[in-house]
């Protein structure tokens, strides 16, 4: 079992409500890019919370790109205090983004999704129209090339009938 | 208002918010639980606006359908796409979701054990002079 597959399983096993964006998504939509991370747009009600804190504590969540040895307590204060984390785990590096340029939060994707069938459980995955969306309002230059490769995908998709 | 850009999307979310069984809201637009079922999971399912303003209705809403202007195509991004190589796109396509992300995490390990080779490479000649 891959550190990717694992870390989605632990966010499934401890029904954190989320929904997965970025290269991940674009992966599962199709796209022949490789990331380094996964990125989840999560809810942020109280009791998601606590989910998120219990299922990712196994795996020693620490800030991303921090200095060693700075204080970082993993809990539910921290999460509420903040809204998206670059953080790494001993499963790899996981993005959790309260919002999104362009887009909003956990609520308002929720509409945009698919469920799909993941290691024996259903995870929330952002639609295509809706991932381009979320990559032009980001506007980065690196953004830019993956709506390129996005757009091929809903094209190919559109001449396979899948669209 | 809620806004949804896919019928499958729409039916899921209506019978969260109304706390329906796929049972339920099949018996109250007069249609069969497999027929909720399929609209709700199926990527193919290509329901009629008839058949989605049914269901909606069925649990208290009115279907509205928006028009929305389509963005302008953006130079940077055309240039890009003609270096997309589809060959991968297609046979990505041709693969189910979850062979998609494994192999995603397959190449994850791969890359990881070849960046701690190469490190392991360039440490070694400088522990080898460190020897001498």
């Amino acid at each position: 079992m891959t550190q990717l597959e694992r870390l989605l399983r632990a966010l499934h096993d401890g029904g954190v409500q989320c929904i997965i964006v970025g290269g991940v998504a674009a992966r599962a939509h199709g796209s022949s890019r490789l990331t380094d991370d996964l990125d989840i747009a999560y809810d942020r009600s109280p009791g998601n919370l606590l989910r998120i804190v219990a299922a990712l504590a196994p795996f020693a969540p620490y800030l991303r790109g921090a200095p060693p040895g700075l204080p970082f307590e993993w809990s539910v204060p921290t999460l509420r205090a903040g809204l998206n984390f670059t953080l790494t785990t001993s499963l790899g590096a996981i993005d959790l983004l309260g919002e999104l340029t362009g887009a909003g939060g956990y609520e308002q994707l929720r509409p945009h999704t698919l469920p799909i069938e993941l290691f024996g459980g259903t995870h929330l995955l952002l639609d295509l129209p809706w991932l381009i969306r979320v990559k032009r309002a980001a506007g980065r230059p690196k953004d830019l090339e993956v709506v390129a490769e996005l757009e091929a995908l809903r094209e190919e998709m559109e001449r396979e009938g899948e669209g | 208002m809620y806004e949804y850009s896919r019928p499958q999307a729409m039916l899921r979310a209506l019978r969260d918010l109304v706390d329906l069984t796929q049972s339920d809201l099949g018996d109250r637009a007069g249609v069969a639980q497999s027929v909720i079922a399929r609209l709700e999971r199926s990527p193919d399912a290509n329901p009629s606006v008839k058949t989605v303003a049914a269901v909606a209705e069925a649990a208290g809403f009115r279907l509205k359908v928006m028009l929305e202007p389509i963005e302008p195509p953006d130079p940077v991004i055309e240039a890009y796409k003609r270096d997309v190589d589809r060959t991968l796109l297609r046979e990505n396509l041709r693969r189910p979701v979850e062979d998609r992300i494994r192999s995603l995490g397959e190449w994850q390990e791969s890359l990881r054990a070849l960046e701690y080779a190469t490190r392991s490479a360039r440490r070694a000649p400088a522990q080898r002079r460190g020897r001498r």
